[in-house]
């Protein structure tokens, strides 16, 4: 190692000028990362390869304006130098430095880091009066160099960069270093990738925007950091994250107050931010500091529900409660994302001609106007496109920014997928040709394919099963029950490709209509998946069980072989229960002694594992817990599985049984692998809910006599089941549903993160919960399975390293986003697929248009209102003749408008200039008459090109849209049949 | 605000050592004819005096530190007597009286002054071990070498010798002073908040970089010897 010295002039805190030193320490051997490495270097992770044309090392400029561009996969041997991952982390901030640095771990990306200024020959200490800019190019021109030499001349180095002096004055100086333009680069290498063509276009075009523009100014200006931060500190400002109001999105955003800055015992919760000045160019999700305005103007959130966004509402609710109010002073951290948004008609367009700018509309209600300068207007107009925000002057009304990509033209079904998956940052690319590579053979600890009878139980028609259960009498009266997973890790290695690609999806995506699967289908149809008859790999959890008591006398978990004998499904299982004749399949080739015997035996099992099921429910039970979690459930299937749920179903014991046996499973497996590693151990917990979200169920409850008790999960179990209404069913099945709302989301955390008492499992009432028993389709229980497995490898000696708790906290959270992007994915694909179903019925005519509909709730001009059998919460505004009706409360209400709200109510439909509240009925009724022609139009296309789908993703397998949406109607008519 | 990223994904710090790897030390004693024992170290490019007197009626050891105004970025303003500096004498006094053999001087004082002429983070532990050159250079017997070393605590990873930066950057960092051939502990000071499951690590890590100090302590002495001798042969 060399020491050298580094002199800087810096600033000091009071703005003197103070000459420091600082020691820099450079050495000869930096690993390069590069396969042609002559030098033996230490390389260790990712490792450019030897078979590309050229490496590019790119300028800081070109990092710090371009990166999306170099995230392009097909953009190979990147290397980038320390000095331009500094200046990232300098001018842009934390989320563009993680984005680089994420990209950096990707090992999917051809791309590496070069500590250039660590290493002894490409350093370049920066000379007196040399402007930073000049120096940072100097030092990336070094470092191409250095690698030049390195590798021996045997690969060409180029440099990209848009200073053009540094291209003339570097580009001749080695001969085997090119020094090039970016836009000269992509044109000579990468021709072929049209996006990145059209991205840096897209780029460049915003990027000269920006500088010749001046005008007034239209917000305040932010604060500086070091002012804000000493706020916070101090109290004066609060920091939080941006909420907007999905209703009022022009007027009102609250900032959810973290709690430890939170000093004033007054300020609880929200502060309000009303008005978009006040609001001063933050954006939903950016993390704000806002200051708080004098008492005197606080006003209360308007109740009132409305959708005349834009036009101020003079008449303040007097009555409604003042919250704190306060307007934001500066931002903390951006929190952008990719946008979709609609380039409007040309007929609006035509105002704006004289610019090139044009204004566009986001899919999401809650992100302002994006101005965006283009040449493709017109070529775009109704198409949803794809865009990121660059930045958001004060003296402008909108902020700026450049497209991406195009989706597609507004409302066809792909394209609005599509949205919806681009709109939760989830992005599913058919998986690519990554090769299973030779799995190592594990040798099972225990074989109990002949011992044990193995049985799964499922939906009909799964394919993936990952779990299966086994119950035998052992001598001496102990039961010993079983569980066994399908052993996902085995074939999967922990950082090989399929597991990079499963991390980054870390759920199976369910949409309405199909699925993205986590692991590639040979995977999870057909290796892992515990089918009936075949040997497959497991990790079993095996209780012994007292005779009578059922206490657990031991446990064992492991890796086994096991082969499942019958692959039952729920139904069928149930009917065996019920002593009912069933015809299992598996048994048909059988004689008919032999098969009543098997046929005994298996019913034996099922009634013996109901038992032991019934018994450790009523264990959970006493312990304090409840029939939440059933209830829970239950709302899942209404709020999500929203087509099925159309379905009547009725839930079967023996849902219960496997259900219960899978908690228990999770639950051991919790304590296993907490007690293995205490800080370390990746566990789900369910926080309680906030009381103040039960006001509006406590509300309900009381408008029908019944008092709901929230202080404990058992009180709220309790009230629940009594709050049972005998001439109406619903009341009971919204009260649960409302109760659901108000529950906090579980969560996966790392047990190092969070103190011990916040572990606890609100709904399940258990103290330690982890997911175990679904590998296939969740990251989470893949991590638990290492997990497992390390804590058993620990046991017998051998020590093996885990992730750090950081690491694994950081994974949880990800996951965490990931479940939530899903479900929400989830939901709105279904609201999609009902909003196309109603779109071609006339609502005059079709009685499927036609339902019931449940008040639940009154604001100053509307009502809201639950749909039963569409699982759906909407509002709805009455004409002044029905505004009698409201003071009727949990009347029910005739329907036919409902329906029409709630199209209008989905967020795509309002994209197109949504006919106004006040508007007479007959035009509404046009407006969905028009969208019914067009979704003819559609339907009559769509058949080809869901099989077109199909080939490119290979993962639909599910019936395809047309024959779908004909079931939602049948089913649609059964019930307003039913109802009429 | 952004924290600065004091550990990178590739495992080089601020000033692009690894985590484990110490900064250079270059170190000369016997600078000062005035003193008994003097000696001159650079970890951190500061100087230290020492000497000793024999005065009372048994072995006192009295330890006084100083920064020079010059020594930190922004000047100081009192070169010593703050409070700071009250508590370093402390902890130097502590350290050395667990390493000398004070019972071989009955009825006297050794006085150790340091001075920091320029402070890069660290400034106990290269006291400590100026300080201890400067008793060797006096001749002054002692248990062993006192080596001092501070290590920081990043991202689960102990970070061995920190520099200002480090120091400033908020992490929780403890200074430990070892008699390296027996492994004792002279001392060891921490005052930020760490998990106890990390402490024994922290502590090897610690241990590690103080044996580091001590083989460049001990080269120096015997050059120094070997120079001292060559000139009194002639």
């Amino acid at each position: 190692m060399i020491k050298t010295e580094k002199i800087l002039h810096l600033k000091s805190s009071r703005g003197r000028k103070v000459r420091v030193v600082r020691e820099h320490y450079l050495r000869e051997r930096v690993p390069c990362y590069s396969a042609l490495c002559q030098g033996d270097c230490d390389n260790e992770g990712k490792v450019l390869p030897g078979d590309l044309t050229h490496y590019v090392v790119p300028d800081v400029g070109i990092v710090l304006d371009f990166l999306e561009i170099l995230e392009f996969r097909e953009l190979q041997g990147i290397i980038f130098t320390q000095t331009a991952c500094q200046a990232v982390q300098h001018n842009k901030g934390r989320r563009q430095y993680n984005r680089l640095r994420n990209l950096l771990k990707d090992a999917r990306h051809d791309c590496v880091l070069f500590a250039n200024e660590f290493q002894e020959y490409s350093y370049c200490p920066r000379e007196k009066g040399e402007s930073q800019e000049k120096w940072q190019t100097r030092c990336v021109y070094s470092a191409a160099v250095w690698y030049y030499n390195h590798l021996a001349g045997m690969k060409n180095i180029v440099m990209v960069t848009d200073d053009s002096d540094a291209v003339a004055q570097y580009s001749s100086l080695n001969s085997g270093v090119y020094v090039i333009s970016m836009q000269e680069y992509l044109h000579n290498f990468w021709l072929d990738v049209r996006a990145a063509l059209e991205l840096y276009s897209s780029i460049a075009q915003a990027l000269q925007e920006r500088e010749g523009e001046v005008s007034e100014r239209e917000y305040s200006e932010h604060l500086p950091h070091e002012l804000l931060e000493a706020g916070i500190k101090s109290g004066r400002y609060l920091l939080g994250i941006l909420n907007v109001n999905k209703h009022r999105a022009q007027q009102e955003a609250t900032v959810t107050t973290q709690i430890s800055s939170n000093k004033s015992a007054d300020i609880s919760g929200d502060v309000l931010v009303f008005g978009s000045k006040h609001r001063n160019r933050a954006v939903y999700g950016d993390s704000v500091v806002v200051e708080l305005l004098p008492r005197g103007e606080w006003r209360g959130r308007a109740t009132a529900l409305t959708e005349t966004q834009g036009e101020e509402r003079s008449a303040e609710d007097p009555s409604s409660q003042t919250m704190p109010t306060g307007r934001v002073v500066g931002i903390l951290q951006r929190n952008w994302r990719d946008y979709v948004v609609t380039f409007p008609t040309r007929e609006a367009q035509s105002q704006s001609r004289n610019s090139q700018k044009i204004l566009t509309v986001p899919w999401d209600h809650r992100i302002p106007k994006i101005r965006i300068s283009t040449t493709q207007a017109n070529a775009l107009q109704d198409h949803r496109v794809v865009v990121r925000l660059d930045s958001w002057e004060s003296t402008s009304l909108y902020p700026n920014g450049h497209s991406v990509r195009v989706l597609g033209r507004a409302g066809e079904l792909e394209t609005e997928i599509q949205t919806i998956l681009i709109e939760n940052c989830i992005s599913v690319p058919p998986f690519s040709e990554a090769q299973l590579k030779e799995m190592p053979v594990v040798s099972p600890e225990q074989d109990l394919r002949e011992s044990h009878l193995v049985f799964s139980i499922d939906p009909a028609g799964c394919e993936d099963v990952d779990d299966t259960l086994s119950v035998r009498s052992l001598s001496g009266g102990r039961l010993e029950l079983g569980v066994h997973i399908a052993d996902v890790t085995h074939f999967v290695r922990e950082g090989s490709l399929t597991d990079l690609e499963a991390r980054a999806r870390a759920t199976t995506y369910y949409l309405a209509d199909r699925r993205y699967d986590m692991l590639p289908a040979v995977l999870s149809a057909n290796l892992c998946s515990l089918l009936g008859g075949v040997d497959r790999y497991a990790m079993s959890v095996l209780w012994e069980l007292e005779a009578d008591s059922l206490d657990v006398a031991s446990v064992w978990f492991g890796r086994t072989v096991i082969r499942s004998s019958y692959q039952l499904h729920y139904e069928l299982a149930q009917a065996l229960l019920n002593g009912e004749e069933a015809q299992v399949p598996e048994l048909n080739p059988l004689t008919p002694e032999e098969r009543d015997h098997r046929l005994t035996q298996l019913t034996q099992a099922l009634e013996t594992l109901t038992h032991v099921a019934r018994h450790l429910r009523a264990q959970r039970d006493r312990g304090g817990a409840l029939e939440l979690e059933g209830m829970e459930v239950r709302a899942q299937l209404d709020s999500e599985k929203n087509i099925t749920a159309l379905v009547p179903r009725q839930p079967l014991e023996v849902h219960e049984t496997v259900a219960e046996c899978m908690i228990y499973a999770n639950h051991w497996v919790a304590y296993k692998i907490q007690e293995a590693f205490p800080h370390q151990a990746l566990l789900r917990h369910h926080p309680p809910p906030r009381q103040e979200y039960f006001s509006q169920l406590q509300e309900s409850a009381r408008a029908h006599g019944f008092s709901i008790d929230t202080s404990s999960n058992k009180a709220l179990a309790l009230s629940l089941e009594q709050a049972v209404d005998p001439q109406d069913p619903e009341v009971n099945r919204l009260l649960r549903m409302m109760a659901t709302q108000a529950m906090s989301q579980a969560m996966y955390f790392s047990t190092g993160a969070l103190p011990a008492d916040q572990h606890y499992h609100y709904g399940l009432a258990l103290d330690r919960y982890t997911h175990f028993t679904s590998p296939i389709r969740r990251y989470a229980d893949i991590l638990v399975h290492r997990l497992l497995m390390k804590a058993l490898e620990q046991e017998a000696g051998l020590g093996i390293a885990t992730a750090s708790n950081r690491e694994l906290e950081e994974t949880a959270q990800h996951i965490n986003n990931k479940n939530r992007a899903a479900q929400r994915v989830q939901k709105l694909s279904t609201e999609l697929f009902q909003c196309l179903f109603f779109r071609d019925r006339d609502p005059q005519t079709d009685p499927s248009c036609v339902s019931d509909a449940v008040i639940y709730g009154i604001r100053d001009n509307g009502v809201l209102v639950f749909i039963p059998h569409l699982r759906a919460f909407s509002f709805f505004h009455p004409s002044p003749l029905s505004q009698v009706r409201i003071s009727v409360l949990s009347n029910r209400c005739h329907a036919d408008s409902l329906l029409l709200q709630l199209i209008r109510n989905l967020p795509h439909e309002s994209q197109s200039p949504a006919p106004g509240q006040s508007q007479p009925k007959v035009q509404l009724v046009q407006e969905v008459r028009r969208q019914a022609e067009e979704a003819s139009q559609q339907k009559a296309s769509l058949k080809g090109r869901l099989s077109r789908e199909e080939r490119q993703f290979c993962q639909s397998k599910q019936p395809n849209l047309y024959s779908l949406l004909e079931e939602i109607r049948e089913l649609a008519l059964m019930d307003s049949q039913n109802y009429l | 605000m952004a924290g600065l990223e004091l550990l990178s994904d590739q495992g080089y710090r601020l000033d692009g050592r690894k985590a484990n790897e110490l900064r250079k030390v270059q170190a000369r004693m016997g600078v000062f004819a005035q003193a008994d024992g003097s000696a001159y170290i650079e970890q951190v490019s500061s100087i230290k005096g020492s000497r000793s007197r024999t005065l009372h009626d048994r072995a006192v050891i009295n330890c006084q530190y100083s920064m020079a105004t010059f020594s930190t970025a922004e000047r100081k303003r009192r070169p010593h007597g703050d409070k700071k500096s009250t508590e370093m004498s402390l902890h130097l006094k502590q350290t050395f009286e667990a390493a000398i053999l004070t019972q071989l001087y009955p009825r006297s004082q050794i006085d150790i002054y340091v001075k920091i002429l320029q402070s890069d983070g660290g400034n106990y532990s290269v006291c400590v071990n100026a300080a201890t050159l400067a008793v060797i250079d006096a001749g002054i017997p002692m248990r062993d070498y006192v080596c001092a070393c501070t290590v920081g605590f990043v991202d689960e990873t102990p970070l061995a010798d920190l520099c200002y930066t480090e120091e400033s950057g908020g992490i929780s960092s403890l200074a430990l002073a070892l008699l390296p051939r027996g492994g004792q502990i002279a001392l060891l000071q921490m005052d930020a908040r760490l998990h106890q499951d990390h402490l024994e690590a922290m502590i090897e890590a610690a241990m590690t970089a103080c044996k580091g100090v001590s083989k460049v302590l001990d080269e120096v002495v015997r050059q120094h010897l070997q120079e001292a001798s060559s000139l009194s042969k002639e």
